[in-house]
């Protein structure tokens, strides 16, 4: 089914209209549903379909919806598979459709939402990044958009189905949340009476000083006061790719400082070659492994330098899978570990193992994470009766191997869950605007070297 | 003891062939160096020409260096040599003891073997109780290594003789006996072992693809209802022909990447290695990966059992760990060359096999039944000769 409507779809797809979209959508649901009973033998024909279009979808910026239809039914087969398995993993946060939304989307959002359901954007800062520059698109483009219901500033009604959308393509970020959130509180507290156009703006001007004082100076901060801890003739180890990490490792570097780094990475991402070339091409020394030979260079190592996904009031730190072992081994040998983390990153939720909270990655080599050298067919890249594959992404290490976290307020040590509570209140935006205050007066030309 | 030239040995081609096998690394794995040692031993011995034990030993002592030179980080060539040494002073012992207590008492008297250290009472003891019948060679009895829980599976077949002499037709049976236990010691335990460690709806967490925890999940599966978590373990990606194996066996398996151990260990009951070799302090060499599977499972206080045969028993004390006593492979399986530019600048490390301490493992199940790593010494002193620990 797919080849035939394709053809034709991709050409229009920029020219049609919304509703002219809905209604061939709307085809398409009624002839898949006619085709479904009837011929079991041509499932496995729309089970292909996400997997050969994916790829020139991501590439192009068009995203037309078809294929986002196309990939639920093999998703779906998935899921009943999933079913029959151990209860325990039945809740990980499992590759979800991109559904057609409820609301009106935005082509800026569903754009997005692609990006992220094939991890082309990754990360929790680019995540954050990336749906705050979408937001900002959809709000100057909302009067266009939704003429006849338009209320600005835009109302719960009409952001949540955004949202949604992109929580149905991966499952939020803890920074995508936290940074809603603020956008939402902002949304409130701006005046009714404003012109709309200066809503915009004065939103939009919200939203890039988000950008700018919650993630990229806090970086910013982060990198030198981390850097500092880096010595001449130090062994830094990290995993898998923090933007934090590397800019710490980069800026310690071109500082002049000479340590070797030791980059460990796993599957299911493999994240840690990207880190690997970017630092290697700058001029450190670097030495590669995957996590299972962790044990044999631990002892070799002066520091451990990890980034977060989140961190929550219990000092947990939320991050991705296998940074947990790598904690567990520096704590057993008595190596540091020094977790980089923006405050907007702090979560006000208790997690106690990365059970209750997690999410997996497709099954198969969607990272080409497997070596070519090892035939593909020695290798398991679907599920087989009596045989699931887990993908988890992330895990959850205990504060009890942690040595510190540094964040752009300064350096926090292993404390107890209280500290972060009291943290996380008032008192830490407090903090947050007098060192950010401090930052602006004395880099702010960097910072608009940056916006520019 | 002038130790005999090499190329005096008759059937040294064999030794050569598996020498060379061995530094080109196209003998792999605990299990097959064990067997292809086992099969050389046996050539070298059939054409032995010796007149008395002295002459013997000498021979396979030189092959056994030769052989475990070669490749050090197979343990279990030299101790297929030196169980093979044992077993031939036990025949000795045993051929001559009647001779030997008469009149012609020479210097390998039993007394001097009694006196080297190992608890030989207690296999003298039992031998005379023991029956005619190999029990190790049934291969249908399923008590025939779990019977006597004292009986070594690798026992040397007996010979009622009295003289020496009938070693050249004896040795080789011996061997054929050691080899072909080898190959069982990881498809058969006890089955008390299987009530002793796994009850029902269990999970089970694994890495790689040892075959003798393979055949240990499987024969359990027979009485017990379990799930089997696989580690992939990168960079051999073994765990993957693991649960293909045991989803064949139509055990509940996943199989999930390394680095979800961590994550998933807080909902594991057990966790199950395969070894390459266990050192005499109670620690062992496995599969890279272990060690992280090994102290996760000490975070979460899940007890790690191991299983592997007892030819993996090696008189080795390993009380640190560091790049000596690791072995190296191939990098290209970690950084493919496909990465172009990347490949000259880093360096990549690919270790085959991690050390993982005495303190992180439970109970080693072997076919000689379940120890502590606490008493393997003692294991060690009682499957091998004190005087063989240097060949």
């Amino acid at each position: 089914m797919a080849p035939e409507l394709s053809t034709p779809q991709a050409k229009s797809q920029k020219a049609m209209t919304k509703a002219e979209r809905r209604e061939l959508q709307e085809r398409q649901r009624a002839a898949k549903a006619a085709k479904a009973p009837s011929a079991p033998s041509s499932s496995p024909a729309p089970k292909k379909g996400p997997e050969t279009s994916a790829k020139p979808t991501v590439a192009g910026s068009s995203k037309p919806p078809k294929d986002a239809k196309s990939a639920m039914p093999s998703i779906v087969d998935i899921d009943a598979g999933k079913a029959r398995g151990l209860r325990i993993f039945s809740h990980f946060g499992l590759p979800k459709p991109v559904s057609v939304g409820k609301g009106d989307i935005h082509p800026s959002i569903v754009r997005l939402a692609l990006l992220f359901s094939s991890f082309k954007i990754a990360g929790a800062n680019a995540r954050c990044i990336a749906t705050l520059t979408a937001f900002k698109t959809v709000s100057y483009s909302r009067l266009c958009y939704t003429s006849k219901q338009h209320t600005f500033p835009p109302s719960h009604d009409t952001s949540l189905p955004q949202i949604s959308h992109l929580v149905a393509a991966r499952p939020m970020s803890v920074t995508m949340g936290n940074a809603i959130r603020q956008l939402k509180l902002d949304i409130s507290g701006s005046d009714i009476d404003l012109p709309e156009q200066d809503a915009k703006d004065a939103l939009c001007h919200k939203i890039d000083n988000y950008i700018r004082d919650r993630i990229i100076i806090a970086d910013q901060v982060i990198q030198e006061t981390a850097g500092s801890k880096i010595k001449d003739g130090d062994v830094v180890l990290t995993y898998a790719r923090s933007s934090v990490v590397e800019k710490v490792l980069l800026g310690a570097h071109s500082a002049g400082r000479t340590f070797s780094v030791v980059v460990i990475d796993s599957r299911p991402m493999l994240e840690g070659k990207r880190l690997l070339s970017i630092l290697s091409s700058a001029g450190i020394q670097c030495t590669y492994l995957l996590l299972p030979a962790l044990g044999s260079v631990i002892t070799e190592v002066s520091t451990v330098f990890v980034g977060a996904h989140s961190l929550h009031t219990n000092g947990a730190v939320y991050s991705r899978a296998g940074t947990a072992l790598v904690a567990m081994m520096a704590k057993r040998h008595s190596v540091p570990v020094v977790v980089c983390c923006e405050t907007y990153k702090f979560s006000e939720s208790v997690q106690l193992d990365s059970f209750t909270k997690n999410e997996l990655a497709p099954v198969g080599d969607l990272f080409s994470s497997f070596p070519l050298t090892k035939p593909r067919d020695a290798l398991m890249l679907e599920n087989k009766p009596n045989l699931e594959i887990l993908n988890p992404l992330y895990d959850l290490t205990p504060p009890t191997c942690i040595t510190a976290v540094v964040t752009e307020v300064g350096v926090i040590p292993q404390i107890p869950s209280a500290l972060y509570h009291s943290l996380s209140a008032d008192c830490f935006e407090l903090l947050i605007t007098f060192v950010l205050d401090h930052r602006l007066a004395s880099c702010s030309h960097s910072s608009h070297s940056l916006f520019s | 003891m002038s130790a005999p030239e090499l190329h005096n040995i008759p059937g040294h081609r064999a030794v050569e062939t598996l020498v060379a096998k061995l530094r080109r690394r196209q003998v792999i794995g605990s299990r097959e160096a064990a067997l292809e040692t086992v099969l050389v031993l046996r050539q070298v011995v059939a054409r032995a020409r010796f007149s008395n034990i002295k002459q013997l030993i000498a021979i396979i002592r030189e092959v056994g260096r030769r052989l475990s030179e070669a490749q050090p980080k197979e343990h279990t060539v030299g101790n297929t040599v030196r169980r093979v040494l044992h077993n031939i002073r036990e025949e000795y012992n045993t051929a001559t003891k009647g001779a030997a207590s008469a009149s012609t008492r020479n210097v390998y008297s039993i007394s001097k073997f009694v006196l080297q250290g190992q608890p030989r009472k207690h296999n003298v003891a039992l031998k005379s109780e023991a029956t005619a019948t190999l029990k190790e060679d049934d291969p249908d009895d399923p008590d025939s290594f779990a019977g006597g829980s004292s009986q070594c599976s690798w026992r040397p077949s007996r010979t009622s003789s009295t003289s020496w002499k009938p070693f050249t037709t004896t040795s080789p049976r011996t061997q054929k006996t050691t080899s072909t236990q080898s190959k069982s010691a990881d498809a058969r335990f006890p089955r008390s072992i299987h009530h002793l460690t796994l009850i029902r709806s269990e999970i089970i967490l694994t890495i790689g693809h040892s075959r003798t925890v393979e055949s240990f999940l499987k024969s359990a599966g027979h009485y017990r209802n379990y799930t089997v978590i696989v580690a992939e373990t990168a960079p051999s990606y073994s765990g993957h022909e693991m649960a293909r194996a045991l989803s064949a066996a139509s055990l509940s398996t996943f199989l999930v990447p390394d680095s979800s151990i961590f994550a998933i260990m807080s909902r594991v009951n057990k966790v199950i290695l395969g070894a390459h070799a266990i050192l005499a302090n109670g620690g062992l060499f496995a599969i890279s990966g272990a060690l992280l599977a090994a102290t996760a499972a000490r975070a979460h206080s899940t007890p790690v059992v191991v299983c592997a045969g007892q030819f993996k028993l090696t008189p080795l004390w390993n009380l640190y760990h560091d790049y000596g006593a690791l072995d190296f492979a191939d990098p290209s399986s970690v950084l493919g060359f496909e990465e172009g530019g990347l490949v000259d600048s880093v360096d990549v490390v690919n270790p085959y096999y991690d050390y993982v301490g005495p303190e992180l493992v439970d109970v080693f199940i072997t076919n000689d039944g379940d120890h502590p790593p606490s008493s393997v010494y003692r294991l060690i002193k009682e499957t091998y000769d004190d005087d063989d620990h240097e060949l």
